[in-house]
């Protein structure tokens, strides 16, 4: 399918702002929803909506009810291009160690706030004048139903050990991981571990042969000897503009650690790896 | 090497703390110009062990005496603290971001990096944005109350690690009664006061010159960050309030240089960044603009701007080029849909047109006009076209043009 045609395809799948919308006892949408595309998002978020383009916005719908005591509640649905898109603007905002979200949902939840992820959209709920925060779970409940798409984590983030990790704290970039446009998404996810803190990551080519050409290009970056990138490997790179990087490739996947690892973090490095490739 | 070009395989060579320096050496005439259009050079002092910032070019940003680099860093999509700092270590050292931006993250990475470093060594400038705000309106709904720009801005000090900003920005302002709210005024005033910003500012991307006057009229504000690109409709009325707000004394930001970063909506084709960035600094109202980026390639770029910041032929020429093609982009407004008495698809006949006419992908083209299922004749028994289009394209004979496609053999056009 071209890119063209399935665009036409996901614009006719997506749900309407007033299929997304529920309807909650006691609620009233106070106006009319807003729907927001990538040429005007700015207005609504100013200069945050760089963040979302990055992660490929598609529309934004935002709602706003009140319920007889005049409590607001606003209820914002971003539309990103897929789930792991989505995840991404989600783990970017998401503060390291937030409160899970009641129930199975992806999401975490404060006294005003409920951010939650659904396949391919991420949902904010607040409650900009304060107001019982029982309210924001049955709202993220009744959205989610609504909305198409995987309830599960990204599956790469199963792969990655649990021992020493940061709970919630995984973060996805979009496109260009460590700032290197030669990069994909990198998943990473923080570790505390052998007295120091660094951050295990993996990032997956297209193919076998598009992950060696990330690791040659990280070669060149690091000004290691020309030389034909094996099927698989390890390395030690010294990445000029991010340090010492702990660095292993198989297949399309290429994994490791940053931040200054200690070496007893390759332990964990290489198990990351034997769970990716079991994947 | 030269100044004006630097070479990615130099920059990566050096490191971060090696650009500024090798940039620097060879710039010396655009440095001492703006220095001596400059009345007062009160800028940071580099950090120690840092090559020396002094000979980034700058301009100064109004009465606030700041020497400010011509080029300064958009951090609001950035998430990996290493490049803030190759940022400050080339020379990049003015910092802009919001208490909002990634619902906080934004300010809580800055303050991973800036710690450590001296205080007069980087300029930091953060927003604060009001939720009684009705956005459509640009006006502040009743319970706007002062003290939520103080809670806020306590929160941004915490995160950043810092005991003050440079410049504290009321956020998102587009209507005058907005920028003179007396409520949020007098909070903004205390919080100078108390030292918690040493400048005040407004920032705006909607009816621009309205904000920028108000701004100047309310004489309490110091600076003001407003859009300007070669794209906007109206960058001549925003100029001119830009000259006035500098003629009184109030330094000008820009943002939004970039236009959007892609011409089209399917990110094919990218705007020049370096040509749309000295597009906006070739005003001398703006004293630096603030461009997003996440990768160490684009911020080679934006040091290659810094260092050379003269708008040439050639960029005008990329922006020319970029300006043609939009001129075939069609929006997908869909205004024109319930006009035309057939129901055709017009958004997607348009997208195929700029397909076969901007791109010079016909094969494309036809794909997508393959796919819309069209029927035989689609204009058939329409002699003048009802369709009227928002962006006055002439939508009856763009439609008689492209579907002429539909017959010629695939093999031609691959």
């Amino acid at each position: 399918m071209t890119p063209a045609l399935a665009a036409l395809f996901l614009l006719a799948a997506a749900p309407s702002a007033a299929q997304m919308l529920p309807q909650v006892d006691g609620w009233k949408l106070k106006s009319p929803p807003a729907t927001y595309t990538p040429d005007n998002l700015y207005e609504y978020i100013d200069g945050g909506a760089d963040a979302f383009l990055q992660f490929d916005f598609q529309d934004l719908t935002a709602a706003t009810y009140a319920n007889a005591q005049k409590v607001e509640l606003t209820a914002d649905i971003y539309h990103q291009r897929d789930a792991t898109r989505a995840f991404g603007i989600y783990s970017q905002e998401r503060r390291p160690g937030s409160t899970k979200m009641p129930g199975k949902l992806e999401g975490i939840a404060s006294a005003d706030h409920l951010e939650l992820v659904v396949g391919a959209y991420y949902v904010k709920l607040a409650l900009p004048g304060g107001g019982d925060p029982a309210i924001l779970p049955r709202f993220a409940e009744k959205i989610a139903a609504k909305l198409p798409g995987p309830r599960t984590l990204p599956p790469v983030l199963a792969c990655f050990p649990d021992q020493g990790q940061n709970p919630r704290a995984e973060t996805l970039s979009a496109y260009h991981f460590l700032g290197h446009a030669f990069l994909h998404d990198g998943t990473a996810v923080p570790y505390q571990a052998a007295g120091a803190r660094f951050r295990l990551f993996a990032v997956q080519g297209n193919d076998a042969a598009d992950a060696r050409a990330m690791v040659a290009a990280f070669r060149a970056l690091a000004q290691l000897p020309k030389a034909e990138v094996p099927a698989e490997g390890k390395l030690v790179l010294k990445d000029p503009l991010n340090g010492e990087v702990l660095l292993s490739w198989s297949g399309r996947w290429l994994w490791g650690a940053v931040d200054h690892p200690p070496a007893a973090s390759q332990a964990l490095v290489d198990e990351l790896g034997r769970r990716l490739l079991r994947r | 090497m030269t100044n004006s070009s630097i070479e990615r395989r130099d920059f990566l060579c050096l490191g971060a703390a090696g650009v500024a320096a090798s940039l620097a050496a060879g710039c010396a005439t655009v440095a001492a110009e703006k220095k001596a259009a400059s009345p007062v050079a009160a800028g940071p002092e580099p950090p120690a062990g840092a090559p020396a910032q002094g000979d980034v070019p700058r301009r100064s940003l109004g009465r606030t005496g700041i020497e400010v680099p011509l080029v300064s860093m958009g951090v609001m999509n950035a998430d990996n603290p290493n490049l803030v700092r190759a940022a400050l270590d080339g020379g990049i050292f003015l910092l802009d971001t919001a208490h909002g931006y990634q619902d906080g993250r934004n300010e809580e990475m800055l303050g991973t990096v800036l710690p450590g470093r001296k205080r007069d060594s980087f300029v930091v400038c953060t927003k604060i944005f009001v939720k009684t705000l009705n956005r459509d309106t640009g006006l502040f709904g009743p319970g706007t109350r002062g003290e939520e720009i103080t809670e806020k801005l306590d929160i941004s000090l915490k995160r950043l690690g810092l005991d003050h900003v440079d410049v504290l920005y009321l956020h998102c302002q587009s209507a005058r009664e907005g920028v003179t709210h007396e409520a949020l005024m007098k909070a903004l005033e205390q919080a100078k006061q108390a030292g918690k910003t040493r400048f005040l500012g407004v920032s705006t991307h909607k009816n621009e010159p309205e904000v920028i006057r108000a701004a100047v009229a309310a004489k309490l504000y110091d600076v003001v960050l407003t859009s300007y690109n070669f794209k906007q409709d109206h960058h001549l009325e925003v100029q001119k309030a830009m000259s006035e707000a500098a003629a009184a004394g109030l330094g000008v930001v820009a943002m939004k240089t970039q236009a959007g970063i892609f011409w089209d909506k399917e990110k094919s084709k990218p705007i020049d960044m370096k040509a749309a960035l000295r597009w906006a600094l070739r005003d001398p109202c703006v004293a630096t603009a603030i461009p997003g980026f996440t990768t160490f390639d684009q911020l080679q770029d934006d040091l290659a701007v810094l260092h050379k910041p003269a708008f040439t032929p050639a960029d005008a020429a990329k922006l020319e080029g970029g300006e043609a093609l939009a001129g075939l982009f069609c929006q997908g407004c869909a205004e024109c849909l319930p006009s035309c008495r057939h129901h055709l698809p017009i958004p997607e006949l348009m997208r195929s047109y700029m397909y076969g006419h901007a791109y010079k992908n016909r094969a494309a083209a036809q794909e997508l006009l393959l796919a819309l299922d069209l029927p035989a004749a689609p204009c058939e028994g329409c002699d003048t076209c009802p369709v009227v289009c928002a962006k006055s394209f002439d939508v009856a004979e763009r439609v008689r043009d492209i579907i002429r496609l539909r017959e010629v053999p695939r093999e031609f056009l691959i």
